[in-house]
């Protein structure tokens, strides 16, 4: 979205200017929490489990480079072709070499966040492929020509009705025809089809195992398996932080990815890739895209635990409200907006200003990431950078000279409370970014410095 | 320095300080979670209780001759006419597809009735590799899907799970239903090229949070659990 100059907040006030939508967005999503919490405390071992998932991911950072080079050595000892790819171009490159090599100009797509930061789709489109997304929701939001705006529920964002108007334009069924299941069943129909005729299928990868050089691919609709058994061949893209030691460790994450996203007790299928068919071909690639830089990164390291569950989006109180396509990155909501400074600390400087450090996003992450501690140390990071917008630098330095010399900080005080009393329009204006959403306090007639002067006797 | 090389050498620099693995559940004594263990009817309740509600059905049954009646009377001929088994118990009925065929001629496939390894309680889930599978595009193209299991092939929990397939590939963990005669073997090593745990009929509710079942994959699931003590006299 490089042509997109505008930020958080002011993409959160388009979004805003249609408040029943916004209602509708904030209590969808505050649905999903609820289930997820239900999901959870039916678990009595619920917070031994995330400490164990933590413990893990600790242990995978900590020696990534053994892990990685295990899973290569296993990998290919299993027919499995590893690439690698220093950035997001080289991966794009990758792709369209094996497609290229392959001959065909069409392929099949399931989830995958890390094209999607890497916009895979938009570079194989101008190399004349076309990339077909199987997923439900992104093929609805592919349609309609926008970015997914939920890692996990891509087109959360729309109303049944306006689902139905993409699919009467591009898939053909009745104008006005909006029942999800009608829909769903139109949409299986059309992608059918393309499973069934595509040569060359693109999986997203949940979990790589070092020991054993296979990895989890898990959906509820079954794309990535209809996509990947039906072709020649199978490029799964994985992110360099995907890794995971053991097997059995498996156990630990599957306990808790599906719970924390959408508060089932596991997707529908989990399904473990070891080897190729007989006379297909199997590719993974590693991509690090600033992995291994964030890596270096002490107080912002543990976000690469991250296993993408979204739960942090669906309980994040400027995520409901503001909507994903205001995060203007592939992975929104609170964990993105710790991820992304780390790729474009320019660009993406006005995303950790996005929350209000409630620390609900901490609470509920199944890998225990220090989100909120991570939003906070982002913006000490950003504004001695240089990167905060000039307004809230300015702001902030003046609070800065104010709140460290006593005495101009009583003056300022009384000044301000006269100022309140006797001409409040100088503050309850439109200048005022603090006065449009809220109304302004009453302002004491004195200080608590004055009264303890007056009383302290 | 190619790709892989430089991505391997930051990674090494930068990696913090080596953190130990933490132990499992079940390999330490006294650490994090109990084996959930529980009886075989506590297992069976819990997980036909977690499949209907993530949209599957489970049938206690005492053989494959009951299996047989209820899916002729679900699926019948004149609507569902390319029906398969992977099951040999189930041949008079319905015949394995050719292994060797290509897997997009599975398209019109209306039931694929396949044997799965063990079941998990927690979640309803159902773990199968591609030996059973025929096709690994079978469980997933087929327009119906229908699992068979021994009802004392169900474990508690996502650890045990994983213990049970370390134990089938290593050859030391047999299956229950090895007395039918299609069980794994104990002794026997096996390791998979492609395996899956199905919960339930493919889904979504990518439209507005409504659940539709039969997104991609299966419309139904249904799994079948066999308990050669019962009697299937009630269901008349």
């Amino acid at each position: 979205m490089s042509e997109n100059k505008k930020d958080h907040a002011a993409l959160a006030e388009e979004f805003n200017k249609d408040e029943p939508r916004v209602d509708w967005h904030d209590q969808t999503l505050w649905w999903i929490r609820q289930k997820r919490d239900k999901a959870a405390h039916q678990v009595p071992e619920w917070e031994d489990l995330r400490n164990l998932a933590s413990g893990i991911k600790e242990n995978v950072l900590s020696d990534l480079s053994g892990y990685l080079r295990q899973f290569e050595e296993q990998a290919t000892r299993n027919g499995i072709v590893v690439h690698w790819a220093a950035d997001a171009a080289e991966h794009n490159e990758i792709v369209y070499s094996l497609l290229q090599r392959k001959g065909v100009d069409k392929m099949v797509k399931s989830k995958s966040m890390l094209t999607e930061e890497c916009h895979l789709n938009e570079y194989l489109a101008q190399k004349g492929i076309e990339v077909i997304d199987t997923d439900l929701g992104e093929r609805v939001v592919q349609l309609a020509g926008e970015p997914p705006s939920h890692i996990v529920l891509p087109c959360i964002h729309k109303k049944k009705e306006e689902i139905g108007e993409i699919f009467h334009e591009h898939l053909g069924t009745p104008a006005g025809n909006a029942d999800p299941q009608f829909l769903t069943h139109a949409a299986r129909l059309h992608l059918r089809e393309k499973f069934l005729t595509r040569r060359v299928a693109l999986t997203g990868v949940n979990f790589a195992v070092a020991e054993t050089g296979e990895f989890v691919v898990c959906t509820n609709e079954g794309n990535a398996d209809m996509g990947a058994h039906l072709a020649d061949m199978h490029i799964a893209c994985m992110g360099i932080e995907k890794l995971i030691p053991q097997r059995r460790h498996l156990g630990v994450f599957l306990r808790l990815l599906t719970r924390s996203a959408t508060g089932q007790p596991i997707t529908t299928y989990s399904s473990h890739f070891r080897k190729p068919r007989p006379g297909q071909e199997m590719h993974i690639v590693f991509v690090d895209n600033g992995r291994s830089a964030h890596l270096g990164k002490k107080d912002f390291r543990s976000s690469l635990k991250c296993i993408r569950c979204a739960a942090c989006f669906n309980t994040c109180p400027v995520y409901r409200r503001s909507g994903g396509h205001s995060y203007h990155t592939a992975v929104a909501g609170p964990i993105g907006s710790i991820l992304s400074p780390n790729l474009d600390m320019k660009k993406y400087a006005d995303l950790p200003f996005a929350s209000t450090l409630c620390g609900s996003c901490s609470n509920v992450c199944p890998v225990k990431i220090d989100i909120h501690e991570q939003l906070y140390k982002w913006r000490q990071v950003i504004v001695q950078e240089g990167y905060a917008p000039a307004a809230k630098t300015v702001a902030l330095k003046t609070m800065n000279w104010v709140l460290s010399n006593p005495s101009v900080y009583r003056a300022a005080g009384k000044t301000g409370r006269w100022f309140m009393l006797n001409v409040p329009f100088t503050v309850n204006n439109g200048l005022n970014a603090w006065y449009r959403q809220r109304d302004m306090p009453a302002p004491p007639r004195q200080s608590f410095g004055e009264w303890y002067k007056k009383n302290k006797s | 320095m190619n790709s892989r090389d430089k991505i391997l050498d930051t990674v090494k620099k930068n990696q913090p300080d080596h953190r130990e693995l933490p132990p499992l559940p079940g390999t330490v004594a006294g650490t994090a979670m109990p084996p959930a263990g529980g009886s075989v009817a506590d297992l069976t309740h819990a997980f036909t209780t977690v499949l209907e509600a993530i949209g599957g059905t489970a049938y206690l049954v005492s053989g494959f001759d009951r299996i047989a009646t209820i899916l002729r009377e679900q699926f019948p001929r004149e609507q569902h006419p390319h029906i398969v088994s992977g099951c040999p118990e189930l041949s008079g009925w319905a015949g394995a597809p050719d292994r060797n065929a290509d897997p997009h001629t599975l398209e019109n496939i209306d039931l694929a009735v396949l044997r799965a390894h063990f079941g998990v309680a927690e979640n309803g889930a159902c773990w199968i590799t591609e030996e059973r599978m025929i096709h690994r595009a079978l469980p997933f193209i087929t327009q119906h899907l229908a699992l068979v299991i021994d009802h004392k092939d169900i474990v508690a929990n996502m650890h045990e799970a994983y213990d049970r397939i370390a134990g089938l590939e290593a050859g030391t963990t047999g299956e229950a239903g090895l007395t039918d005669g299609v069980g794994v073997e104990a002794g026997v090593s096996t390791s998979y090229g492609f395996g899956t745990f199905i919960a339930g009929p493919s889904k979504t509710a990518d439209i507005e949070q409504s659940l539709v079942l039969g997104a991609h994959g299966p419309r139904s699931l249904i799994v079948f659990l066999l308990d050669a003590a019962i009697s299937d006299a009630g269901f008349y």
